[in-house]
This record gives structure tokens, sequence and C-alpha cells, in this order.
């Protein structure tokens, strides 16, 4: 077992052949990380040192090589798998070697997550096109990491924006399928993990709103009898467990209350309810987080950016905003671990 | 009798009082108000007089008011509230539904489209009415808007219409803020039987409609259409739902077929942001959601509610009658002022112009 007291976040370098280094450099330059915080970052130095000087900035970290122990003092570690020799591949499309390597990263910062010396598991952006040149089944991070865990469960994605949180209960299933999935069970479970996960990234009771399934929240059972039959029993079993929880609401005014200050996050019930809003609010700033796994994983909402790889123009905004949470969400599982 | 015909946009659009215990009323009152800071095109109040008083009386608001015919309305609208008193008075507690004031909401709805057919008013902007209050008084429509489509039989038989139902008018509804119009192709249904209703055959009527209004009521030749997916990223080429595939997109090439300048289907979710906007002039979406969600987003309290298909154009704000808020004074007028000058700019009769020269 892990002998580090400190909160850990392993990170992956991306894609390699988009911002992925760039903006693993920046992490390993920032300031703004924990005092307290251990991070240990997988790739290769010359893939390193091509984002720090593309985007001008000075990674500060302990090189170790592969297999080497980790220190379990805080800090920044980076774990040279010596994997990619940067000049080998094209920049700003696919490539076999950008897929390895990227599949190879992920995969030993998931192996942390897995052994629990890392609390929580970050990646710079991959491009899910690119990891399938070398690993065909490749769907999507929450296929893959549902493959190394071996976790059979449901996996929730959350949508972050600083002051907004989407959960959905479906998500990548035909809208006639929908209805058949929205249950007490299903959306009780998708309720309890939102509200676990915001509470260990720093919420300290958070306010939840239910969006409806139908039109007008079903206008009494005209439109529907989920509201009435699934959701606002689960609204009533929710405050019972402690969870501030209210709704169901209308899908389309539910946004509307969230951004007035009502609530600090939506729970929706498919994909294109929460989707469609959150992305005109400004998702591609946010951040994307993956419950229900042993570890959270949290990355940029954004992709590989191939069109500005090496530009220096890459904004680590959104990266930065993951790693806050992921150490966040870190040190909440490592104090849970001590107690 | 050598009177000319008047000028159609000199004639005032009529407004039906919705539900007296709700909002509609306050917001009238607003909308007048506002009319020396702010474009309000001429209207009239079709209700009780009295009833009215009261509420301004209630919000503290100074509004004169005159009881006029429709025909007089536009020249008093400068110095007073033209209200065109139906004579049901009945006692209304704001934020009281009754049915007793049903036979008033419904008088003023019919009246308002009579008003309408007879050349007196260019267009009906209603305010919202509560459907359980007028069941209650024996009231048989579904909704305002198919009460509004029987009362079209006024003018005799729908022209275009084909199939079982020629003869009947069909209405569309359509949701348009400042920056996005949306036309949801199945309205109030259960999600579940949203999808059961979707077929090639709706999704081509409901473009069709839509592409000939946007042409003689917005001005807009060739309008563009864009047809969401049903399914999460429209399927992802049948993966995730086969409806993309097997309904919607025969539609588009039915509509393109007719010389429709139809597209898609596109993912929703990417679909509505500000860049892809300016690629289309109305997103037919295939549900009631998929359809409100992104105009109340992104202009929550501009949004107006148009009715498409009828002989007579209708528009209204796009909320319900809010009892609890009505008489409080905090009822917000700005969606009810946006559909009085949605209405104004749909009724004047503008000769279509091209819109990349107009814009």
């Amino acid at each position: 077992m892990p002998v580090s007291t400190c909160p850990t976040v392993a990170l992956a370098t991306g894609c390699p052949a988009g911002i992925g280094a760039e903006l693993a450099a920046y992490v390993l330059s920032s300031s703004d990380l924990p005092a307290n915080g251990r991070l240990i970052v997988f790739g290769d130095t010359r893939v390193l040192e091509k984002g720090a000087k593309a985007l001008g900035v000075v990674p500060r970290a302990h090189i170790l090589t592969k297999g080497e122990t980790i220190p379990s003092a805080a800090g920044s570690y980076f774990v040279d798998l010596a994997n990619l020799d940067p000049a080998t591949i094209p920049v700003g499309t696919y490539s076999e070697g950008a897929s390895a390597f990227a599949v190879e990263t992920f995969s030993a910062a998931i192996d942390l997550g897995i052994s629990g010396e890392a609390d929580a598991v970050a990646w710079t952006p991959f491009n899910k096109a690119c990891m399938r040149l070398t690993h065909p089944g490749y769907e999507d991070e929450i296929v893959f990491t549902a493959e190394k865990t071996g976790y059979k469960g449901a996996a929730s994605e959350f949508n972050i924006l600083p002051n907004l949180w989407n959960a959905r209960v479906t998500s990548h299933v035909p809208i006639s399928r929908v209805a058949a999935l929205i249950t007490f069970d299903a959306v009780m479970r998708s309720l309890r993990l939102t509200h676990q996960a915001m509470r260990e990234s720093g919420f300290a009771n958070p306010r939840i709103a239910l969006a409806a399934l139908n039109p007008h929240a079903g206008d009494g059972g005209n439109f529907g009898r989920e509201e009435i039959d699934v959701l606002e029993p689960v609204a009533v079993a929710a405050r019972k467990e402690g969870i501030l929880c209210d709704g169901p609401f209308p899908s389309d005014t539910v946004f509307v209350r969230a951004q007035r200050g009502d609530y600090d996050a939506v729970l929706t019930m498919y994909h294109d309810q929460g989707q469609i809003a959150m992305k005109l609010i400004g998702f591609e700033a946010g951040v994307t987080l993956l419950g229900g796994f042993a570890f959270p994983l949290v990355t940029a909402a954004h992709g590989s950016a191939y069109d500005i790889a090496y530009k220096g123009v890459a904004n680590p905004g959104a990266m930065m905003n993951a790693m806050a949470i992921a150490f966040r969400m870190a040190d909440a599982r490592k104090k849970a671990k001590a107690a | 009798m050598l009177t000319r015909p008047k000028p159609n946009h000199e004639l005032p659009l009529a407004v039906s009082s919705g539900d007296p215990a709700g909002i509609g009323l306050d917001i009238t009152l607003m909308a007048w108000l506002r009319r020396k800071d702010s474009p309000i095109p001429p209207f009239y109040l079709l209700g009780d007089i009295e009833s009215l008083k009261a509420r301004a009386e209630l919000l503290g608001l100074d509004v004169p008011m005159k009881s006029v015919e429709a025909g007089d309305a536009s020249r008093c609208f400068a110095d007073a509230l033209p209200v065109f008193d139906l004579g049901i008075h009945t006692e209304v507690t704001a934020g009281e539904a009754s049915s007793g004031n049903a036979k008033a909401v419904i008088a003023s709805i019919r009246q308002s489209v009579l008003d309408i057919r007879e050349g007196k008013a260019r267009a009906i902007v209603t305010n919202p009415i509560a459907k359980h209050v007028l069941y209650e008084a024996g009231f048989t429509h579904p909704g305002h808007t198919e009460f509004l489509a029987e009362l079209a039989s006024l003018w005799g038989r729908s022209p275009g219409s084909v199939g079982k139902d020629s003869g009947q008018y069909k209405p569309v509804m359509m949701l348009a803020g400042p920056d996005l119009r949306t036309v949801p192709v199945t309205v109030h249904v259960a999600l579940s039987e949203a999808v059961t209703l979707l077929t090639t055959e709706l999704i081509v009527e409901t473009g069709r409609i839509t592409a000939s209004e946007l042409v003689t009521k917005f001005g807009i030749v060739n309008p563009r259409l864009a047809l969401t997916g049903l399914n999460p990223h429209a399927g992802e080429r049948g993966s995730m739902g086969r409806e993309d595939i097997d309904v919607i997109a025969p539609a588009i090439a039915e509509l393109r077929a007719l010389g429709i300048d139809a597209f898609g289907p596109m993912p929703a979710d990417t679909l509505f942001h500000a860049a892809a906007r300016t690629q289309y002039d109305v997103a037919l979406c295939m549900y009631h959601d998929q359809a409100l969600i992104p105009v109340k987003t992104i202009a929550f309290d501009e949004t107006v509610n148009v009715t498409l298909g009828l002989p007579f154009v209708r528009t209204s704000p796009d909320h319900g009658t809010a009892f609890d808020l009505a008489g409080t004074g905090k009822a917000r007028a700005d969606s009810f002022c946006a559909a009085l000058r949605l209405a104004d700019i749909m009724s004047r009769g503008t000769q279509p112009v091209d819109r990349h020269g107009a814009d």
C-alpha cells in the first residue's frame, strides 16, 4: 500500500500531436498547485520539453525513470516513459507513434489509480481517433478506464463550469430508450454520485436541481408520468438522506434557475438536455469529471486542438481548473481513507 | 362606400385578456406604459374594463383607459389604453383562478379573431390562459392554439392542406428569440410518445409550413432550415438510434425536392452556438425541449411564442398565467412586448427581401 500521506494526482500527458504536451508542461510550471500535493506526470522528457519550449514555460519536476520508486514527499514528479521522440511524428495529425504514446501514458496513470498510489487521475486532452490507431477498441475514456479497472458498473460523466455542474442519468443511448432507463434506482444513484463528487470537490452541501424528463415537467401527468412516478419520489427520498435536491423542473428553465444562482448543479435525464444548455453557457472552457470508478478521473472539456499544436497559444485555463478539482477530490479521499 | 381600406399597418393589434386572474392584465398595462420609451405598436385589449381598472389600481399604475371599438383603437392609443369592453363582468381576484372567468376568457379570444377577420385588427397577441380553469367550464379544445385553429375556419378551408385532414389549418409552434428561431416538430407529448409520433410526413409538413411562413411573414427569401437529429450526436451513423437515418434524413430529401433549403440531421448540442446560428434561419427540432432549451438559455425574457400555419398572425409571450405574481408588480412584460413587436413585423405584409441584402 502507498506510504504517502500527500493527496496524489497522476497526470497523463495527452496527445503529443495536439496541445497535450504544452498543457502538461504548463501544469508542471504552475505555482497554483497545492503545497501539500503530490503530482505524478507520465510522459517523455523530449515531448515535455517540446511543449514547454512552444508555450514558453519552465516545468519543474523530479525526473524519474520508468519503474523507479516514486518518493512519498509532496512535490511534482515526472516519470519518463522514454516512449516517443517527438521528431518522429507529424504535428496536428494522427500517427501510430502519437497513438501508442498516449495509450501508454494513460494506462500508466490509471495503474496508479488502481494501485491506490494516486487518489485521482487526470490527463491533458487525448484524440480518440488517434488512440484507435494502436488501440482499435478505444471508444472513449470511460470505456478504456472500465477495461483497465475491470469495473462493470455504470460510470457518470460530469460537465463542470466554475459555478455550475451538470450530470446526466443517461448519455449515449437512443432517445427511444431513455424513458425506460429513468428508474428510481438509476436517478437516485446519479444523484448520490453527484452529491458525493461535489462534496469531495469542495461544496459543503451542494444544491442540486432535477430536470424533468417531459415537456412542462409532464404538465401534471398530461405529457408523461415519469415526473410523478419516478422523479418526485426520488427528490423526496434524496432529501431524507440529506441531499439538497429540488425539482423536477421543466428542462427549458432549469438551467436558467441554476445560472441565476439558485442551484450548484443540474441533474439531467438525457444527453442533449444538458449538453445544449451547457455548450451555450460556455462549457468548452469547462472541466469533465468521470465518477463511479474507484478513483475520480478529470480533464479539460476541450479537445486536443490539432490546429494550434505547438503554436504557443493553447489556453491552460480549463486544464488548471481540472487540476484544482483533481487535487481537492484527492485531498478529500486521502482524508476519508485516513479516518 | 367610397372609403378606401386602411393600409394594413395602421390597424391595431388585438390583445386577448387571457386569464384575468393571471398576469395578463398586469403585463398589458405595463406594455402600454412603455410606449413612449420603446417601440410598442398600437394595440387594444379585449376584455372587461372594470377588471383592468381594478388591476391598475392594485398595481398603483396610472393608466388612462378608453372604451372603444376596434376601429378607433389606433387613434387613441397615444393617450389612453384602448379597451374593447365585451360586457362580461365578473369579480376577478388577482392570483385566484376561477372557472367563473372562463366565459370572458373564451369570448376575448373569439372576438379578437372576429376583429381580424372583419379587417379591424391586424393580428392577435394572446395573453396566457390556464387550461384547467377552462376545462372546468366545459372548454373542449386541447389548448389555446387548437381553439385558434378552429376559429380559422372563418377563413374557409385551408388551401394548402393535404391528406386526411384536408381543409383544416395545421398550426405550427415557433419560438422566436432575438438570435434564434426554433420549431418543435412534436410538441406537448411525453418524450417517449414524441419518438413514436415522429414521422417523415410530419417533419415534411412542419418544414413546408415553416418555410412558407418565413417567406411571407418574415420576408426571408429561400429560408434555410437546419434539422436536428433526434438522438445524441444525431445517432452517430445509427449507433445510437436509427430515426436520424430512417425518418429525418428522408424528410430532408423530400423538403429539398420541394425546393426548400433544408439540411441535417445535425447533432443538437452543437447547433446553437453563435457561429452555427449564422448558417440557418430556423432550426426544426424533433421534440419540445430540444427547441425550448436553446431559445430560453440564450434569451429567457425575450422569447416569443408564434403560431404559424394559420390564416392570421398570432404571437404570445412565452410564459404562463403566473397566478402567484398577478397583482404583485413582479411580473415582467419583456416577452409580451417582444410578442407585440413581432406580431407587428409579421403582419405588415412586408415584401420578401433577400436576407443577404437585408442583414
